[in-house]
C-alpha cells in the first residue's frame, strides 16, 4: 500500500488552472522526481501536500489518512515536511537553534530545549554543517541556507520530505557533492522524497521514478530512463538537446 | 422635509470632508504604497504644514490655499532628508522589505513622532491656534455650503488627480510605478532605485504638509502640536480602506470615512460617530485585505 | 516542561528586585513612592515585551490594556468597596480576557497592519467608555483609601518579580523557541510544525493579563482613574521605548529600560516638562535605527562573557 498518495488534485487561481487532476503515489522509502518547464505547477502540487495551499478538489491520503484539509503545522504530525525553494532559514537565529524549532515541534514533539539542541547538532554534523552550528542563519551561504532547510525537514523528524529545488543554483562540485550526501542522508533515514527539481542530472540519478508536469497536467511517468526517451517529454520540456549532458 | 435637508446637507459636509481627509492621507498612501514603509510620524507632518499654514497667515497673510505650494516645497525637502536619513540604510540594495526593516522604520518613526510633537510643544506652545479664512458660503437649492471648504475640496482632488496623472503619464512616474511593483524592475526601465524611492517618498511628504495646510480650513481653532495622534489613525484607516498604493483609493477611503463620521453624528454622538469609523478597519482587512477598490 | 538550571541574568534581576524590596522597607514612604513609580514602568514594560519584544509584532495599543485594568480596579473599589488586591485581580483577568477577543481577530494581521489595528482599538475604546455614565463617562472615577504605599508597592513588586522569571523561563522553554522563530519566519515556523496562531494568542494574553494587573495597580496609586489620560497613547509609547531601549525579548531589557526611561524623566519633569519625551524619541531613533538590539545587544556585542551571559 503506497505511503503518500493523491488523487485527482486540482487547483484553480482565481481563472487560472495551475493544476489539473494529478494524481501520485510515493511508496515507503521510494524517490519519485517531479519535473516540468517554469509555470508547469511542480511547486504548486508540493504546495498543496504540504498543506501551505487547499486543493480545490481531490484527495491527499498519508497512510490512508486524508491530510488535504490539515494545516501545515498539523501535516508535520504525519511526518511530512517540505522546504522552501527560496530558504526561508529563522534568519536571528543560530543554525542549531533553528533546528531545535524543528525538532521541538516536529513530529516527535519533543519538550526539553536542552534535547533538541542536542539532537540538532546530530544533524548538522549528518548533513556535514557542523563546523558552522553557532553561525548566526542570516550569515550563511546560499548553500549553507539551502543545506539547512533540508537539515531543518530532517529535524521534523519527517519520514516523507518533499524538497523543492533544493539542488539548484550549486556549482557543478557542490551539486555532485550534494547529491552524493542526498543519497547517504535517504539511506541512513529510510526516508521517502518528492523531489521538484530543474537540475536533471539530480532527479535522474536520484529518483527511481519520475513523472512530468506541463501546464498542471501529468504528461508522463516512468524510470528516469524512459522519461528521457519519451517523446512528448522531449517536445514539451527537454527539447531536442540530450538532458543528461 | 427637515430630515432629509438635514441629510443632504450632512452628506454635502460629510464629501467635503471626506476630500480633505483624503489628501491628507494621500501622502502616507504613497510613500506606503511605494516604499512599503508606514510613516508613524505622519500625524506629526500634518500638523507641520497646519503650523505653516498657520505662521504664513500671521506673517505674510496668506490664506490656507496659498499656503500649500508653499507648504509642499517645504515637504518635498523635507521627504528627502527623511528618506536619506530613516529609510535609505534599511531599503537600497533590497528586493523586497523584510519584516525586520519594516520593525526597524516603524521604531524609528515612532521616535520620530514623539521627537516632533514634544519639539512642537516646546517650540509653538501647547496652546491650539488657527487661521482665520472665510470667503464666504454659497446656496445649493437649501444646502448652505462654506466656500473655504468647497475650493479646499476642489483643490484636494485636484491635488490626487494631479498625482496620479504624474504616475500614470510621465516617465519618471512611471519608474516610480515599477519600483512599486518590484523595486529590480526599476532598473529595468534605467531608473536609479535610490533616487525613486526618495523621489517618491519626497512627494508624499510634499502632499502630506500641504494637506496640512488645506486641513486648516476645517479645524479653526483646532492647530495644535498633538493633532497628529488624531490625523495620523485617520489617515491609517483611509489608505486601507482605499489599498495603499491606488491613488484613488485615498479618494474612496477619505469620502467613505468623511461620510460615516458626518452621518453618523447626526444620527448619535460625535464619539460613536468616530468610534464606529476606526472600529471600519477591522472588518475590512479580515475580508477586504487588498482595500476596497478592486 | 522540564526547567534548566537557572543562569547569571536571572540571579541579578532577583539580587535588584531584593534590593529594590528593601530600598522601600528601610528608607520608607518617599523613597518607596519613587519606586512604585519606576517598578509600573517595569511591568508595563514587561507586558510589552511578551508581545512586541518577543513575538515581533508592534503594539502601539498596549495602553488599551492598562486602562482595562485601571477602569476594573477603580468600578469595583469605588462602587463596591472592594479590596484594592481584588480589583488588581479583575484588572489582570479582564486583560486577559480582552486580550483573547482581541487578539482572536486581530493577530491574524501582519506587520504593520497588526500595529495599525492596535492603534485604531485604542481610539475606539477610548470613544465607547465616555458613552458610559457607570465608566465616568468621559469625567473621572476616583475613591479615597487610606494612604496604604506598602501595600500597592509590594503588589507591583510582585507583579514585576512574576513577570521577569516568567519571561526568563518562556525564553528558555520550548514555547520561546516556537516564538522566537514566529518572530523571524512565521510561515517557515508553521511549516516544521510550530503553530503560530496558539503560540501568539499564548503571547498576547500574557501580555493583556500584566498589562491589566499593571493598570490595576496604577490606579490605585493614583486613586482613580480618568478616561482622557488613561487611554493617553503616550503610555504606549513609553512601553514600546522602554523595550526598543532596553532589549526587545530579554528577560533584562525592559528593566533596563525602564530605568533609562524613567530616572530621567523624575529630573527633567521639574525644569521642561517635554524634556523627556524629546529625549526618549531621538534615543529610540538611534537604537532603532543603529543598535536595533537595544542595550543589551550593545553590552553583548561588547564583551564576549556578556554575550553569553546576558538573556
Amino acid at each position: 500500500m503506497p505511503f503518500l498518495e493523491a488523487h485527482n488534485v486540482s487547483k484553480n487561481f482565481g481563472g487560472v488552472q495551475a493544476l489539473k487532476d494529478v494524481s501520485l503515489d510515493l511508496p515507503e522509502s521510494a524517490v519519485l522526481g517531479l519535473i516540468g518547464p517554469n509555470g508547469s505547477g511542480k511547486s504548486t502540487l508540493l504546495n498543496v501536500i504540504a498543506g501551505v495551499e487547499k486543493p480545490t478538489s481531490g484527495i491527499v491520503k498519508l497512510d490512508g489518512k486524508r491530510i488535504d484539509n490539515l494545516r501545515t503545522n498539523r501535516i508535520i504530525r504525519y511526518g511530512l515536511a517540505k522546504t522552501h525553494q527560496i530558504p526561508k532559514p529563522f534568519s536571528n537565529m543560530t543554525a542549531r537553534e533553528n533546528l531545535a524549532v524543528a525538532v521541538l515541534y516536529g513530529r516527535r514533539n519533543i519538550h526539553s530545549p536542552r534535547f533538541a539542541l542536542e539532537e540538532a547538532d546530530r544533524i548538522l554534523s549528518m548533513v556535514r554543517m557542523g563546523s558552522r552550528k553557532d553561525a548566526l542563519a542570516d550569515s550563511l551561504t546560499v548553500q549553507e541556507k539551502k543545506r539547512l532547510e533540508l537539515a531543518r525537514a530532517i529535524a521534523t523528524g519527517a519520514s516523507i520530505l518533499l524538497l523543492d529545488e533544493v539542488f539548484a543554483g550549486l556549482s557543478p562540485e557542490e551539486l555532485k557533492d550534494s547529491i552524493q550526501l542526498f543519497k547517504k542522508l535517504h539511506e541512513e533515514l529510510h526516508c521517502s522524497a518528492l523531489v521538484v527539481e530543474h537540475v536533471m542530472r539530480a532527479v535522474l540519478s536520484l529518483s527511481q521514478k519520475v513523472m512530468v508536469l506541463e501546464e498542471g497536467r501529468v504528461i508522463a511517468t516512468g524510470s528516469p530512463d524512459e522519461i528521457v526517451h519519451d517523446e512528448k517529454v522531449i517536445q514539451a520540456y527537454l527539447g531536442s538537446k540530450n538532458p543528461a549532458t | 422635509m427637515v430630515a432629509a435637508e438635514l441629510i443632504v446637507t450632512d452628506l454635502a459636509f460629510g464629501l467635503m470632508l471626506g476630500c480633505v481627509f483624503s489628501v491628507v492621507a494621500h501622502g502616507l498612501n504613497m510613500i506606503w504604497g511605494v516604499v512599503k514603509v508606514v510613516n508613524i510620524a505622519h500625524g506629526e507632518f500634518i500638523m507641520l504644514g497646519a503650523y505653516g499654514a498657520y505662521f504664513l497667515n500671521l506673517f505674510a497673510g496668506l490664506t490656507p490655499l496659498e499656503t500649500a505650494p508653499v507648504d509642499a516645497a517645504i515637504g518635498l525637502l523635507v521627504g528627502y532628508a527623511f528618506y536619506y536619513a530613516f529609510l535609505h540604510r534599511e531599503l537600497r540594495n533590497k528586493e523586497t522589505i523584510t519584516l525586520q526593516s519594516e520593525m526597524v522604520t516603524l521604531a524609528a518613526t515612532f521616535g520620530l513622532s514623539l521627537f516632533v510633537s514634544n519639539l512642537a510643544i516646546i517650540l509653538f506652545t501647547g496652546n491650539p491656534v488657527g487661521v482665520n479664512y472665510n470667503p464666504g458660503t454659497l446656496q445649493f437649492g437649501y444646502v448652505r455650503v462654506p466656500l473655504a471648504a468647497l475650493y479646499v475640496a476642489i483643490l484636494s482632488v485636484l491635488i490626487i488627480m494631479g498625482t496620479w496623472l504624474f504616475l500614470e503619464r510621465t516617465f519618471i512616474g512611471s519608474a516610480i510605478r515599477a519600483y512599486a511593483q518590484d523595486v529590480t524592475a526599476t532598473e529595468l526601465v534605467g531608473a536609479n532605485p535610490a533616487k525613486v524611492a526618495s523621489l517618491a517618498t519626497a512627494l508624499g511628504f510634499a502632499v502630506t504638509m500641504a494637506g496640512g495646510a488645506l486641513l486648516t480650513v476645517w479645524i479653526p481653532v483646532g492647530i495644535n502640536p498633538l493633532m497628529g495622534a488624531l490625523y495620523a489613525p485617520i489617515s491609517f484607516v483611509i489608505v486601507v480602506l482605499g489599498g495603499p498604493g491606488k491613488m484613488w483609493g485615498s479618494l474612496v477611503g477619505g469620502l467613505t470615512l468623511g461620510v460615516v463620521i458626518d452621518l453618523l453624528q447626526a444620527f448619535t454622538t460625535a464619539q460613536i460617530a468616530y468610534a464606529a469609523a476606526f472600529l471600519i478597519l477591522i472588518p475590512v482587512l479580515v475580508f477586504r485585505p487588498e482595500g476596497l477598490l478592486k | 516542561m522540564k526547567i534548566e538550571k537557572p543562569g547569571l541574568t536571572l540571579y541579578g534581576l532577583c539580587i535588584v528586585m531584593a534590593l529594590l524590596a528593601s530600598a522601600a522597607l528601610l528608607l520608607g514612604v518617599a523613597v518607596s513612592s519613587i519606586l512604585l513609580l519606576l517598578l509600573i514602568y517595569a511591568a508595563l514594560a514587561y507586558s510589552i515585551n511578551f508581545i512586541t519584544g518577543m513575538m515581533g509584532y508592534v503594539d502601539f495599543g498596549h495602553v488599551l490594556f492598562m486602562a482595562i485594568g485601571s477602569y476594573a480596579l477603580a468600578t469595583l473599589v469605588s462602587y463596591y468597596g472592594a479590596n484594592p488586591l481584588l480589583g488588581v485581580g479583575l484588572g489582570a483577568l479582564l486583560g486577559l480576557v480582552f486580550a483573547l477577543g482581541i487578539g482572536l481577530v486581530i493577530l491574524r494581521f501582519r506587520g504593520v497592519y497588526f500595529a495599525i489595528a492596535t492603534v485604531v482599538l485604542v481610539l475606539a475604546a477610548y470613544n465607547i467608555v465616555l458613552q458610559f455614565p457607570q465608566l465616568g463617562a468621559g469625567g473621572e472615577i476616583i475613591f479615597n483609601l487610606t494612604f496604604q504605599p506598602l501595600a500597592t508597592y509590594f503588589t507591583i513588586w510582585t507583579i514585576v518579580l512574576i513577570e521577569i522569571v516568567l519571561t526568563y523561563y518562556v525564553n528558555r522553554s520550548r514555547i520561546g523557541f516556537g516564538i522566537r522563530a514566529i518572530k523571524n519566519e512565521e510561515d517557515a515556523a508553521s511549516s516544521v510544525g510550530v503553530s503560530p496562531r496558539t503560540l501568539k494568542l499564548t503571547g498576547y494574553m500574557l501580555g493583556g493579563l500584566f498589562g491589566g494587573a499593571a493598570g490595576a495597580v496604577y490606579a490605585w496609586s493614583i486613586s482613580g482613574v480618568t478616561a482622557g489620560p488613561a487611554f493617553d497613547f503616550t503610555f504606549s509609547l513609553l512601553m514600546l521605548a522602554m523595550i526598543i531601549i532596553g532589549g526587545v525579548g530579554t528577560s533584562i531589557g525592559p528593566l533596563l529600560g525602564a530605568v533609562v526611561v524613567y530616572i530621567p524623566s523624575y529630573f527633567l519633569l521639574t525644569t521642561v516638562a517635554q524634556a523627556q519625551p524629546l529625549m526618549i524619541g531621538l534615543l529610540v531613533i538611534i537604537m532603532a535605527l543603529f543598535l536595533p538590539d537595544g542595550i543589551v545587544g550593545l553590552l553583548r556585542r561588547s564583551n564576549q562573557r556578556l554575550r553569553l551571559v546576558l538573556e
